[in-house]
């Protein structure tokens, strides 16, 4: 396997599809233990379908591939020891929030959840709710019930899809907190996000996937330097000043006190400095790599110069 | 097998703890014994104000003994109870003699139908001139009775007995016949409808009893009854806790932990046990207010294992139906009409109730109750008219249904695996057949 023996999820060659639409093409991913490894990629680009095809959920197409859940290629449900926050939260409206939990931690197997729900509840500030029915939740306060769900048996992977969208930056803590924790106790955490601030942040490494093909898979150092210093962040004070009409300059992400340039290959940092230097007042000029957005967006919304297939991106990663 | 038990049991107490249940567990007696109730209490709240009914006799000899008639009925059986506690039920007929004063009978008919308009009267008769010679004499040989508040039959009823004996009487002295000896000669027997004679273990002769006519109806009409309530129950709601989980997203918390089969086993079997639940208070209550009213010996002892039984198989049966439904749209709307074949094949033994309880050992009956859906429910019909069917029919209705049992579970989970993480538009019936039969 791709690094060895200490790999949670072993991922080979797997191809899903649904009638015509091939959601995952021909997949190798390995996720070594006790990692945080975020899956990224536009919607509808296979991420979910990877994740439920880990949990067992879905199928890879027959012959197409296996998967390897800690160790097992059991082909039924997900093993009991890994915990799933599906996208979408998944709650009994009309049952109490102890129930619901008390419910889901039997089914993955556990006799005696209590103590550890009590446990959880209070961590999340949600004790007072023990005995409420789920449906006078608030939203954040649902998906940390869920979030609670998916970690409660102790399990050894978490899949968590999208498990920061939606919260406030409070509850975001909080959750990040605990998913660090879970960490540090050498659980593997898999999740998935379209915040690629938190990902470059959280995560140990990046998957990223786009139309069913892998285009990123590594740290982000080993990504970030396959794009080497194309990138400048500047600042610059003056009157009608575009960046956009430079030439050299390929693309402009405009953030509004600062922008970011992607220089067109071969392009001479100096000759685009004193250009700048010619049209306004520099305040700020940074030679840096691209951002996971940028990279992200690169990958997602190609331009015509720097259009990069998935075959050409896809494979570089070992 | 361990995480089926656990769905089952929330699926059980999900159902049993809501206040939908225990209303559906209070609807049926209330569907059934509603009537009655009402019928108890309405007892002695009839209108009893006098009805006024205006009486041309062209015999000119009938109209005393209607008077007489109607004299001895305001004495004696309009009144209930004895004492203090004598009450008027029923209303007083009050006669009018009407004399023809030259009118024809069609205008005079129109006079006395206008005074019924005005409120005046609430009925009227014609005694026709010939009633009492009938055929030999001239004239119409009508009794007729005028009135516009047809549904009303009592003054009708009344009147036509009272008249006909008196008419029948008076022919008969005309005739020169006694009519106390007529009477005594003309009169009908009974017929004793009994049962079978048997001889008890030490081999006497225990003469046949007298069959209880509405017994014999009844308990099988009511176990029949009683299966479609519970079916009807604790299936749909199968429907609706499906979609939730498809449309709550809940159903991929749950596929995380435990195979779609084994998921949809478990919901089925919490509902199995929601059917025996339900069965058995009824069953209680039954037998408690049979024993209470003297009837016990009329439970159906005999039949209650294989009634459990067929209950429990159609409630796989269809259940598994209505989860594949479930799973298979996206909402109500369209599940409603899916479910209309669905019920069309439970209310079915409905249509041909009638044949099966008055033929249950014809041959058409047998074919009948072997159709999977109908068997359940014709097999306990069948079972409890007396003499009751060779055992080995309900065996091999049992084991048809089982079957068919099999095949709906098994295609239901087919159709549930694919259809129950499909979001957007639901399936069609051609899909969810594809999918059943490709797996």
């Amino acid at each position: 396997m791709i690094r060895g023996h200490m790999n949670v999820v072993e991922i080979e060659k797997v191809t899903k599809t649904f009638g015509q639409h091939v959601a995952v093409n021909a997949l190798t991913l390995a996720v070594p233990q006790g990692s945080i490894y975020g899956f990224i990629g536009p919607n509808g680009s296979g991420k979910t379908t990877t994740l439920r095809m880990i949990m067992r959920i879905y199928h890879p197409d027959p012959g197409a591939g296996a998967i390897r859940v800690l160790g097992e290629m059991g082909s039924s449900a997900a093993s009991d020891r890994v915990g799933y926050l599906p996208e979408e939260r998944g709650l009994y409206k009309k049952m109490k929030v102890s129930e619901v939990l008390r419910f889901y931690a039997q089914l993955k197997g556990h006799r005696n959840p209590n103590p550890l729900i009590r446990t959880w509840l209070d961590r999340m500030s949600l004790s007072e709710y023990s005995d409420k029915k789920v449906e006078t939740l608030s939203k954040g306060m649902s998906q940390k019930v869920q979030f609670i769900s998916a970690v409660l048996t102790e399990p050894q992977l978490v899949i968590l899809d999208e498990p920061f969208s939606g919260l406030d930056p409070v509850n975001a803590d909080v959750l990040r907190e605990a998913v660090l924790e879970l960490r540090r106790k050498g659980t593997t955490v898999i999740f998935s996000t379209h915040d690629m601030a938190v990902a470059e942040k959280m995560c140990d490494f990046i998957f990223m996937i786009y139309k069913g093909n892998k285009v990123l898979d590594g740290t982000l150092d080993s990504i970030q330097d396959r794009y080497g210093q194309d990138t400048v962040r500047v600042r610059v004070e003056g009157d009608n000043f575009d960046a956009r009409t430079i030439p050299g300059v390929e693309k402009v992400n405009d953030f509004g006190r600062l922008q970011e340039l992607r220089m067109a290959p071969n392009t001479n940092p100096q000759t685009l400095l004193s250009e700048l230097m010619r049209r306004g007042r520099v305040v700020h000029f940074e030679l840096t790599r691209p951002s996971l957005h940028d990279i992200f967006v690169r990958i997602a919304r190609p331009t015509v110069e720097s259009m990069t297939s998935p075959e050409q991106t896809g494979a570089a990663h070992a | 097998m361990h995480k089926t038990i656990v769905v089952a049991i929330r699926e059980y107490m999900v159902s049993v703890k809501t206040k939908a249940f225990l209303i559906g567990l209070m609807m049926m007696p209330l569907m059934m014994g509603g009537s009655f109730i009402v019928g108890a209490l309405m007892e002695g709240r009839v209108d009893t104000k006098d009805k006024r009914i205006a009486v041309v006799d062209y015999t000119g000899r009938l109209f005393e003994s209607l008077e007489s008639a109607a004299r001895q009925r305001d004495e004696v059986a309009i009144f209930q109870g004895e004492g203090a506690a004598r009450k008027q039920i029923l209303p007083r007929f009050v006669l009018e003699r009407v004399e023809t004063g030259g009118l024809d009978m069609p205008r005079l008919s129109l006079q006395l139908s206008n005074r019924i308009r005005k409120g005046d009267l609430m009925a009227f008769v014609l005694i026709g001139p010939n009633v009492i010679d009938a055929g030999s004499g001239t004239g119409p040989a009508t009794l007729d009775y005028y009135s516009n508040t047809p549904t009303y039959n009592d003054a009708r009823n009344w009147i036509t007995s009272v008249l006909n004996e008196k008419v029948q009487q008076l022919r008969l002295e005309g005739a020169a016949f006694d009519p106390k000896v007529v009477r005594q000669l003309t009169q009908r027997l009974p017929v004793g409808n009994l049962g079978l004679v048997q001889t008890d273990a030490s081999g006497n002769i225990i003469s046949a009893v007298e069959t209880n006519q509405a017994a014999n109806f009844l308990v099988p009409f009511a176990m029949m009854f009683l299966m479609f309530m519970v079916i009807m129950a604790t299936t749909t709601p199968l429907l609706n806790s499906t979609l939730e989980e498809k449309t709550q997203r809940i159903a991929e918390v749950l596929l995380a932990s435990i195979p779609p089969f084994e998921l949809m086993v478990g919901k089925l079997l919490g509902i199995v046990g929601v059917s025996l639940t339900m069965a058995t208070v009824y069953l209680t209550g039954a037998y408690a207010a049979l024993s209470r009213a003297g009837y016990a010996q009329f439970f159906p002892w005999q039949s209650i294992w294989w009634f459990l039984g067929f209950l429990c198989l159609a409630v796989l049966m269809y259940g598994s139906i209505f989860i594949a439904i479930g799973a298979a749209v996206s909402d109500m709307k369209e599940a409603q009409s899916m479910m209309t074949p669905v019920m069309l094949m439970v209310v079915s033994p409905m249509f041909v109730l009638q044949y099966v309880l008055r033929e249950p050992a014809s041959t058409l009956s047998l074919v009948m109750s072997l159709f999977p859906p109908a068997t359940p429910m014709l097999m306990i019909i069948r079972q409890n008219i007396p003499p009751g069917i060779p055992v080995w029919q309900p065996v091999l209705g049992a084991a048809l249904v089982i079957l068919a049992s099999l095949v709906c579970v098994f295609a239901a989970g087919r159709i549930f695996r694919v259809g129950i993480l499909m979001q957007g538009k639901g399936a069609k019936i051609s899909e969810m057949l594809r999918w059943a039969l490709r797996g």
